[in-house]
């Protein structure tokens, strides 16, 4: 039978489902939101969300990818957003969002630093420091917000770093596309991509061949961190305000972008493009629930739904894959 | 003048929490031997060598490596040093295809403006080459995943690779383990190649006549403990599998004589 022959593929390729879940939600929503939902104008908010989203995925995966898990890129984000926009209104926005990068790096540095000295599982030492930035960002705002007056909101770089569109996408989206070429990479073509997975897939041969396990942890964070503060650096460019909220939940839609996408949490085995795939389809779920006009309280509970079915369509099909 | 060991153990011990692995234990491992690790399961063989590889720091004692006492315990130290180890229970990265893990921690590159690139046909050719000599069939291919292998094939691999990267040292834990009698007896005749061509070979094992035969000294160890240290020729495969059979009993009547 045809099907039966694409099973192979299914194997090989774990990012199959999320491509075929997404090419059915797509199909279900233009068909039924009446033109509101497949217009330009909405595809590219769709894509800007999935930009920031999946920046955010990316480093979550590449994070996994070693069999940790970073639960605090919610905070992270939020970190760069506030670092960028304090400083946009003074300086260069080069220069703020160097320093929400600098802010990202710090934050993964101190999260790999503790789970690799503590030996602490990753998802309670990040859990902790979720909380931790958070309320450092909510304490930094102390209930107003930061901004970038309209006056200081342009300028080439400031279009550049999330506040302008080329060919109607909005910037953040090219940088998405070049973090993930780069990322694909280091991790498919580099040295460091073949010791960070064989971390993942088993520390104890990796070390016993001589790979630094620890450092590699590190460096994934502070990747993951750098990550998840640039992405808060080009939504704060995009939005040009932001509270100590910001990000908040977002964590968990980048954790569920990367199963979704492929990636096993035991760690060994991602699919950056999966991640992003992930992003895309959990953007275009929030976009479609906006437009059709659902009420926002149902956001959540709504998503969370999809998340389920979806997470079960794509256990089903690799398991129909592994049968002979 | 009398020579340097290459690798000197001096008083281990070694706890693994509250459990002593390692006993006191002294052995003293020359260039150009061949030496026989052997003892019940349990004794403490693994733990020894991986000591000497880097995996695990004593809890005390000293380790001295061509006179210099090791102050850090690295795999990747004792690697740079010129030790290679075929594990029993570690090694492979099942998510990573063969040729990857061959290369695991010392990929060849290929540089481009200085960033290194992983030289991907050299990482296949040479390893599949190298593997094939000990016994990995020709429809599996150097791209294939780990996982995939079969026990005796993912022996291959580890022999393979420690053949490419021998440099002073070679210790092998159980080796023939999974292997077919042809492979068993290509993977002995290694061991004496190898220890002809000046290195150390330690060659750890439960089959005592066979490394009776090809062994310059044998080590007994049980509880954590060296029991027994004696060259092959003094002492009969007979007598050693006696020392083993009565958890090194034997021995002090043997040293009182
Ligand atoms: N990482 C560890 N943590 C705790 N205990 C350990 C660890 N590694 C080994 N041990 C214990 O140390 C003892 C010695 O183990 P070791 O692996 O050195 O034995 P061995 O002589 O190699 O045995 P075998 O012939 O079965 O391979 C065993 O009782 C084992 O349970
Ligand atoms: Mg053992």
């Amino acid at each position: 039978m045809a099907l039966s022959a694409a099973k192979p593929l299914i194997r090989r390729h774990t990012e199959i489902g999320i491509f075929l879940i997404g090419a059915i939600l797509i199909v279900i929503f233009a068909s039924t939101s009446d033109g509101r939902w497949a217009n330009l104008y909405n595809i590219g908010t769709i894509m800007q969300v999935t930009a920031t989203l999946g920046l955010m995925s990316l480093g979550v995966a590449i994070v996994i990818g070693t069999g940790e898990i970073d639960i605090s890129v919610g905070s992270t984000f939020g970190m760069g957003a506030l670092a960028h926009l304090w400083l946009a209104a003074r300086v260069d926005p080069v220069f703020a969002a160097l320093a929400a990068i600098v802010v990202g790096a710090a934050i993964g540095y101190v999260n790999g630093w503790l789970v690799t000295r503590t030996r602490t599982p990753s998802l309670i030492i990040t859990l902790g420091t979720l909380m931790i930035f958070r309320g450092i960002a909510i304490a930094l705002t102390d209930g107003f917000s930061f901004s970038i007056p309209y006056a200081a909101r342009n300028g080439w770089t400031y279009f550049l770093l999330g506040g302008g569109d080329v060919f109607g996408f909005n910037t953040a989206l090219f940088w998405l596309i070049a973090a993930f070429a780069v990322l694909l990479v280091v991790l498919k073509a580099m040295p460091f991509g073949n010791r960070l997975l064989a971390v993942g897939g088993s520390a104890d041969s990796a070390h016993s061949r001589g790979v630094r396990v620890d450092r590699i942890k590190l460096s994934a964070f502070v990747i993951c961190g750098i990550l998840a503060a640039f992405a808060g650096a080009l939504e704060a460019g995009k939005l040009g305000f932001a509270d100590g909220s910001m990000g908040r939940l977002m964590e968990l839609q980048a954790i569920a972008s990367c199963v979704l996408g492929g990636c096993l949490l035991a760690g060994g085995r991602i699919s950056l493009i999966g991640a992003l795939m992930g992003a895309f389809v959990l953007s275009s779920i929030q976009s479609y629930l906006v437009v059709t006009g659902v009420q926002p309280q149902w956001f959540i509970l709504i998503l969370g739904l999809i998340v389920v079915g979806a997470a079960y369509g794509d256990k089903s099909l690799r398991n129909w894959a592994i049968r002979k | 003048m009398t020579q340097q060991p290459l690798i000197q153990v001096k008083n281990l011990d070694l706890y693994f929490g509250a459990f002593h692995a390692l006993k006191n234990v002294s052995v003293d491992f020359n260039a150009g031997e061949l030496i026989g690790l052997v003892g019940d399961n349990g004794a403490g063989k693994t733990t020894l060598i991986r000591v000497l590889c880097g995996i695990h720091a004593p809890t005390k004692g000293e380790v001295f490596f061509d006179g210099r006492k090791v102050e850090k315990f690295h795999p990747k130290l004792a690697i740079d040093q010129g030790i290679e180890t075929i594990q029993q229970s570690v090694g492979l990265c099942d998510n990573l295809s063969i040729a990857r893990n061959f290369y695991l921690g010392r990929e060849p590159v290929k540089r481009i403006l200085g960033i290194p690139f992983l030289d991907f046909a050299k990482m296949r050719e040479k390893s599949s080459r190298v593997i094939r000599q000990f016994g990995l069939r020709e429809n599996v291919s150097a791209d294939d995943e780990v996982e995939r292998l079969s026990g005796g094939e993912r022996q291959s691999v580890k022999i393979g690779r420690a053949v490419e990267f021998k440099n002073r040292v070679v210790i092998m834990d159980e080796p023939t383990n999974h292997l077919s009698v042809r492979e068993r007896e290509h993977v002995n005749e290694l061991a004496v190649q190898l220890k002809e061509q000046g290195l150390l070979v330690i060659y750890i094992t439960h089959d005592i006549f066979q490394v009776h035969k090809l062994a310059d000294r044998v080590v007994i160890m049980e509880n954590g403990e060296k029991v027994a240290d004696a060259s092959t020729d003094s002492m009969s495969a007979e007598a050693l599998e006696d020392v083993i059979r009565q958890g090194g009993r034997v021995v002090e009547k043997q040293e009182a004589v």
